[in-house]
């Protein structure tokens, strides 16, 4: 596949500190491209490179094979994006706001604005001052304006902030279609890591500056790790039982999903076989009471890649 | 050149649908009134004296005649005009950075060279109507106030050197710009012009001012009391040099230098 955004050994310092460093994403055409990272980890300043905003201290990035700088205006023809919360200019209406990037971007089409306030459901705000709306009247404007122009490349930041429950859906949908139908190559960068998991194709973790994953869709089931959680009226018990078995049990406070269960086993023959951990259990006369296979969810497996590499969760 | 006609009627369109107009043209329109009044105080000394601190301040301006009337409508512009042509320029520029629409600005299939020579010349354009509304105004007030002492030359002679004045005013607000743009926002750029409003000052008492820009519109409308100054050519190309200086430092800023 066409290899859409690159960069090579990407690097931005600040004095001593590496805001970016050394990263090397690849992001092929059509792939919706998770860029994960704690705040401060490099996702908006490797962003911002990419959208020419900054210049690297060392490296490149490229978009379509085109070397991204801020004089090299013939890059951003196919882009759209939103870096952080998007802001429109307050004195002006939402289809104001979007007719200036029509002119800016040269669309000869005007019903693009019509088109995108009803993709985005603005409709009944069309001439409303975009310092009266709501943030995620205000977010749907950003997407709108990232949009309009139905670019090849999207690059969100946050894409989701402010939006409510519904909101959220429809952004999920608008670019899975624009993904699917369009072959739109999409890189967002996002908190919300459910959100994410659900439309990435890919993911990659960055983490103070330094990417340290990248792995596509079918890699991430794989390396996702399964436990076997139970509860029973006696845990010390159980896990003595369980432990003689020769077992590896942890008591955790709460499982990978939340749920305050206190015992987990992580091994494989467990994992495939909880019905064998019932049965040792059920004759050593400490029946389970919950017994559950859980799979791990990617903000888990998020945390566990930056606490393998012994960084700091904030 | 297409481009940059959309990009100035795009920035037209954000300015004017803004306070900014309205706020400077009020602010500038309010001089021909204050000198208006003040010619009309002088004409009329049994009015002056009944006063009192209004006709010893109006004293100030001259006589009440038309040379006095011009001089002063030109110093107004060549003094307020740097406060509010500034004004206007910090608004079109600081306004990207305070509002945080800059990002918009910079990922686009346009030069950002061509949006910035586009905010210089709405900016530019509004400051040349400001000058001339204060002109026109001007002299209908002058002419409502019957002020005595009119003739062809010395009209001639006062709205050249108010001409003069506005352009050379007009032309150092673009290190204004420069100034907003590194800045990100308004205060840098209003910091700047109260410092040459003050330096101005100073180094014009020191006999030094036709060469400092921000004091030589004011030393050529006669502000400095010693009535109208000869135009020197080193002056103007002072002038010119410094608002060159302005023009590419801007687009040279947000050309090359990062922007968050």
């Amino acid at each position: 596949m066409i290899e859409i955004i690159n960069t090579t050994n990407l690097t931005k310092t600040y004095g001593k500190t590496h805001a970016v460093n050394n990263v090397n994403l690849s992001v092929k055409q059509g792939e919706v491209f998770g860029f994960l990272g704690l705040n401060g980890a490099g996702k908006t300043t490797t962003i911002r490179m990419l959208l020419g905003m900054i210049a690297p201290t060392s490296g490149q990035c490229y978009l379509q094979g085109q070397k991204v700088s801020a004089g090299n205006i013939n890059t951003w023809h196919d882009v759209g994006y939103i870096v952080e919360t998007p802001y429109s200019y307050p004195e002006l209406t939402v289809r104001e706001n979007l007719e200036i990037v029509r002119r800016l971007r040269s669309i000869q089409d005007k019903g693009c604005v019509s088109w995108i306030i009803k993709k985005l459901k603005l409709e009944e705000y069309t001439s409303k001052k975009a310092k009266h709306l709501s943030l995620g009247n205000a977010q749907r404007l950003g997407i709108a304006k990232a949009i309009i122009h139905k670019p090849k490349i999207l690059i969100l930041d946050e894409p989701t902030n402010g939006l409510d429950p519904a909101g959220i859906v429809e952004v999920r949908q608008l670019l899975t279609d624009l993904a699917n139908s369009s072959g739109v190559t999409i890189l967002v960068s996002s908190h919300k890591l459910d959100e994410i998991s659900k439309i990435a194709t890919n993911i990659a973790i960055i983490h103070d500056g330094s990417l340290i994953k990248e792995i596509d869709r079918e890699q991430l089931e794989g390396q996702l790790k399964k436990s076997l959680i139970l509860d029973g009226k006696d845990r010390n018990a159980m896990k003595s039982i369980l432990s003689k078995a020769g077992y590896q049990v942890y008591i955790e406070n709460k499982s990978a999903t939340g749920e305050s269960f206190s015992i987990q086993i992580q091994n494989k023959d467990a994992v495939n076989n909880p019905d064998k951990i019932a049965t040792l259990l059920v004759n050593a006369g400490y029946p389970p009471t919950f017994l559950k296979v859980e799979k791990e969810d990617l903000e888990m497996y998020f945390l566990r890649s930056i606490k393998e590499i012994g960084g700091e969760l904030n | 050149m297409n481009k940059i006609i959309t990009c100035v009627l795009i920035e037209g369109k954000k300015f004017f649908h803004s306070k900014v107009p309205f706020i400077t043209m009020f602010a500038l329109m309010i001089v021909p009134f204050v000198g208006g009044f003040f010619m009309f105080v002088l004409k009329d000394p049994d009015l002056a004296k009944s006063l009192g601190f209004i006709s010893a301040k109006a004293n100030i301006m001259g006589n009440a005649d038309w040379a006095s009337y011009l001089d002063l409508l030109a110093q107004a512009i060549a003094i307020g005009g740097l406060v509010v042509f500034g004004f206007v320029i910090s608004w079109i520029f600081g306004r990207e950075y305070s509002d945080r629409t800059i990002k918009d600005l910079l990922s686009l299939p346009i030069s950002r060279s061509i949006i910035v020579f586009s905010k210089f010349i709405v900016a530019v354009l509004w400051c040349l109507i400001l000058s001339i509304l204060v002109l026109v105004l001007g002299l209908i007030v002058g002419k409502v106030v019957d002020i005595p002492d009119w003739s062809f030359g010395i009209m001639i002679q006062g709205i050249l050197i108010f001409v003069i004045c506005s352009i050379l005013t007009i032309l150092l607000s673009t290190p204004v710009a420069f100034f907003a743009s590194v800045g990100r926002g308004y205060l840098s750029p209003i910091g700047f012009m109260v410092f040459t409003l003050v330096l101005a000052q100073i180094i014009a008492v020191t006999g030094y001012g036709e060469y400092f820009p921000w004091a030589i519109p004011a030393l050529i409308s006669g502000a400095d009391g010693s009535g109208i100054t000869m135009i020197k050519a080193s002056s103007i190309a002072i002038v010119v040099s410094t608002s060159i200086v302005g023009l590419i430092g801007t687009m040279f800023w947000w050309r090359y230098a990062d922007q968050y």
